[in-house]
């Protein structure tokens, strides 16, 4: 079954110099739940802007490789039109348009083609704190309902995949886990896909079927949930779950530990 | 000393060199000398118009200093130069003709107003700075136009030439050596102003200014200077206009001539010295070009009328024009140029500075 | 005294419709349009040019004008202004300002700086009205203001509940995000750029068919900038109350001080404002920091 995004080998470059990412391939399936885990700097936020198609404000390009979504390339296609096709960003900072209301931010979009059957009275039934502070200026909501509200409004313009970066950025632990239980029941229940990148790899792996790692730019290992979860370094490094007792040497760091992956 | 063509520096004091290359130091003479010999080999129209350019470039030098080396955008410039050409008339008027009196008074009066314009640029930014300056400039306008209705002078005021000991400075020669001498000396100040610590600190306010206040800048101090040293400089070549011209009047100090300086360092090239030079070379002298264009063109008799309008519209339109495809003005095309015949067979192609 | 409130809310009408310009501007693309006085010559003129060469009366040529004025602004934006979204803002501002320079210039090569009457032209008279009070206005003078009234009625409606308006106050404050979202910005802010230039436009006209049309009514733009800003240049409604404080200041100077004075008592109140309290009466304060 074909993906509904994917990348092939995509390498982006900055300033006509720097490399940022590269030969990075990963596929987001129908009613797919995919996770893009890594430390700052991993080239996770570049590979998001290389999908939307936000790399010109930053100087910055996609020299080879491609990104193909519902079948159709879309590199260096302008932001707007990739989010009407229904591939829609929400983005780590400046996510809410701070002056207007709630209410006024639920407006403040273009719906797309992408899917049927999300309208406000839908959309709002799984944010009622939306609901009862429509008059608020957004500028004075808190993390957590900011975070709502810019799901809300992606929601809003019928995306058939959603680009998450970054949901867990500056917020309390529970309120995570419910963000995150809130996005496992958007794509169960509405049937949207998600590319969820993000640094708390605990949580994203709790409700991800599969998953990347990046590290300096490229895909390192990838598999599905159980497999990250039971892997050595990916718990050493990213869960923080123990490692091996007799490690001393700086040889013994995972660098120099990973097997050299040839292609 | 440099070697490599200038790139490859050995010592501080080399990397400090306003001039470093044995080619660099013998051009530099070799123009020295040129300028020296020009009246002998040119006419005195062409003496006039190097006249100009001399003087417009002080005029540029100082707004380079603080629109490119500091970053404080000024639309008031055509005011400092009216202060100056003004504080000059009022001085003349009573009674005080000596031109280090009417130097020094410009500069004293340059360097109030700065102050004045200074101090809100610590609270205000960009724009909002920018249009200060503005009103400022309309204010001083004002000033000027209510002593020059007072002094009963409706057209302008004439000034009588300075005297500087027993030499009466009047004439193209005469004037052209103390205005090209003057240039080369406001050049050498901007130049090496460049190099120096205000400089530096002036190009890190103009980079970043919180992190430069982080660095322990004195953010507030330096950016008065910038606007005192840099409207000094504009009151006394507003000085120097007067004397000149031997005529100060409001209407030649509208609001044009500060775009006129704006295109000056815009189309030069922001910050750098010989940027401002450039700029106030090519656009002092574009008028004339225009004018020789059309007379090579042989245009029907009526068609002068449209002259002044075509030559404003053309200034406007080569300002927009390197806006957008040459930010780096003259100064951008002179070291493309050069780096190709220094470089050469290498291709060198430099990171675009994101700002 | 009622003929000072009477002319002062006639003044400030017109810098109100220069000044929704500005602000209209600023929001979409931060920029300070300072050829906005030139909309307004520009509105005087075309209303001439229409009114010498195509007949109709001035039920046709005044909305053919501030039609065509609109899509010089449209026009505007797309030509000039998109191309310098990536440039520093002071560099956007310069344009503006050349492209006012070229405005100017176009118009005196084609009109000539004679001084123009377009209502003339168009068979309207101007006749004197008294109003309650004792003051008196003339026609004009009531136009101006009910076209004022109408044209912020209007765009506050605009952008206050319908869709396209809330798209564009977002696009103001964050394109980026607003791109993400579906909405083609640019196409926006060329909206923004027209409907200040039909203000403008519209000053012109009302201004030039009141009192005279010749090429240097530009500097009335200034004078409105000064509106703007003390009003708060990220403000719409805070225009009204700066229009009609500055218009007031300026006509007690006309009155019972100096007329050159009232010429830069626009200025002065610019002036004040900046060092008080810089982002005007209604502005935010974190527009200040934008720029």
């Amino acid at each position: 079954m074909t993906p509904l995004l994917a990348l092939e080998n995509v390498e982006v470059v900055y300033h006509r110099v720097a490399t940022a990412i590269q030969s990075v391939s990963l596929q987001v399936p129908e009613r797919g739940l995919v996770a893009l885990l890594g430390t700052n700097g991993a080239g996770k936020t570049t590979t998001l802007r290389a999908i939307s198609g936000f790399l010109g404000a930053d100087d910055a390009a996609i020299v080879s490789g491609r990104v193909v979504f519902l079948g159709e390339t879309i590199n260096g296609r302008r932001p707007h039109e990739t989010a009407r096709r229904g591939l829609v960003l929400v983005p780590e900072r400046d996510k809410v348009f701070e002056t207007l209301t709630v209410q006024e931010n639920l407006r403040a979009l273009v719906p797309g083609r992408g899917r049927e059957g999300l309208d406000m009275e839908r959309v709002l039934h799984y944010f009622p704190v939306l609901a009862d502070r429509r008059r608020q200026v957004a500028g004075y909501l808190s993390g957590g309902e900011r975070q709502m509200l810019a799901l809300a409004t992606a929601l809003l313009c019928r995306p058939r995949v959603l680009l998450v970066d970054e949901l867990s950025l500056g917020l309390a632990p529970i309120v995570v886990e419910s963000l995150m239980d809130l996005v496992r029941r958007l794509r169960d229940e509405l049937g949207i896909a998600v590319l969820l990148v993000e640094q708390n790899a605990g949580a994203a792996l709790a409700i991800a079927d599969h998953g990347y790692v990046m590290e300096h730019g490229r895909i390192v290992y990838e598999g599905s949930r159980e497999r990250l979860l039971a892997h050595e370094d990916v718990r050493e490094f990213y869960l923080g779950l123990g490692g091996s007792a007799d490690r001393r040497r700086y040889t013994d760091v995972k660098q120099y530990r990973r097997r050299r992956r040839w292609f | 000393m440099a070697l490599g063509g200038g790139y490859f520096k050995t010592t501080y004091a080399s990397d400090l060199a306003l001039v470093d290359t044995r080619l660099r130091r013998v051009a530099l003479a070799a123009l020295v000398a040129a300028l020296l010999v020009l009246p002998r080999l040119t006419s005195s129209f062409v003496l006039d118009l190097a006249a100009q350019v001399a003087l417009a470039a002080i005029g540029a030098l100082a707004l380079n200093v603080l629109t490119g080396l500091a970053g404080q955008i000024s639309l008031g410039h055509a005011g400092f130069i009216c202060a100056g050409a003004f504080t000059t008339a009022a001085l003349v008027e009573y009674g005080v003709r000596s031109p280090w009196a009417a130097l020094a008074g410009a500069a004293a009066v340059g360097a109030a107003l700065g102050l004045m314009v200074g101090i809100p640029s610590l609270r205000l930014r960009g724009l909002y700075l920018a249009l200060g300056t503005l009103a400022m400039h309309h204010v001083v306008l004002y000033v000027a136009s209510e002593l020059q209705s007072r002094w009963g002078a409706n057209t302008g005021y004439s000034i009588p030439p300075p005297r500087v000991g027993a030499l009466t400075l009047r004439g193209t020669v005469t004037w052209y050596y103390v205005l090209t001498g003057l240039a080369a000396l406001t050049l050498c100040f901007a130049a090496n102003l460049q190099r120096s610590r205000a400089g530096r600190a002036w190009m890190a306010i103009r980079d970043r200014e919180i992190a430069a206040a982080s660095v322990g800048i004195d953010v507030a101090r330096y950016k008065v200077l910038a606007f005192v040293c840099s409207s000094m400089v504009t009151s006394v070549a507003g000085a120097l206009f007067a004397f000149q011209r031997g005529f100060v009047s409001v209407e030649a100090f509208g609001f044009l001539v500060t775009v006129e300086y704006i295109a000056m360092i815009i189309i030069g090239g922001l910050g750098s010295a010989l940027g401002a030079v450039l700029g106030a070379a090519f656009v002092t002298l574009l008028p004339y070009v225009i004018d020789a264009l059309v007379a090579g063109l042989k245009l029907q008799a009526g068609a002068e009328y449209y002259l002044f309008p075509a030559k404003f519209g053309a200034f406007g339109l080569l300002m927009a024009l390197f806006l957008v495809f040459e930010p780096q003005g003259l100064v951008g095309i002179w070291r493309r140029v050069r780096n190709w015949f220094l470089l050469w067979p290498f291709r060198y192609r430099p990171l675009r500075s994101t700002s | 005294m009622a003929q000072v409130l009477a002319t002062t809310l006639v003044v400030a009408s017109l810098y109100a419709l220069l000044a929704a310009g500005y602000v209209l501007v600023y929001r979409a693309s931060r920029v300070l349009n300072l050829a906005q006085g030139d909309m307004l010559t520009l509105g005087g003129y075309l209303l001439f040019a229409v009114a010498a060469n195509v007949g109709g009366g001035p039920v046709l040529a005044i909305p053919v004008a501030a039609a065509l004025a609109a899509l010089t602004g449209f026009l505007i934006y797309l030509v000039l202004m998109r191309p310098m979204a990536g440039h520093p803002v002071f560099a956007a501002v310069l344009v503006t300002v050349t492209l006012g320079i070229l405005l100017r210039a176009a118009i005196v090569l084609v009109f000539t700086d004679q001084i123009r009457h377009p209502a003339q032209l168009l068979g309207l008279g101007n006749p004197p009205r008294r109003l309650p009070g004792g003051a008196v206005v003339s026609t004009f003078d009531v136009l101006t203001v009910l076209t004022a009234a109408a044209l912020f009625a209007g765009l506050f409606l605009f952008l206050r509940l319908s869709p396209l308006g809330i798209q564009m106050r977002a696009a103001g404050e964050r394109a980026l995000l607003a791109s993400q979202r579906g909405i083609d910005f640019h196409r926006l802010f060329a909206l923004a750029w027209a409907l200040a230039a039909l203000s403008g436009a519209l000053a012109g006209i009302l201004y030039s068919s009141n009192v005279r049309l010749e090429p240097s009514l530009d500097v009335l733009g200034l004078k409105a900038f000064a509106v703007a800003l003390v009003g708060g240049l990220d403000s719409l409604g805070g225009v009204i109350p700066a229009a009609i404080l500055v218009a007031l200041i300026e006509v007690l100077t006309v009155r019972y001080g100096n007329p050159l004075l009232s010429d830069v008592s626009p200025f002065l109140c610019l002036l004040a404002m900046l060092l008080v309290r810089p982002w005007g009466l209604f502005g935010t304060r974190e527009e200040l920091e934008r720029v």
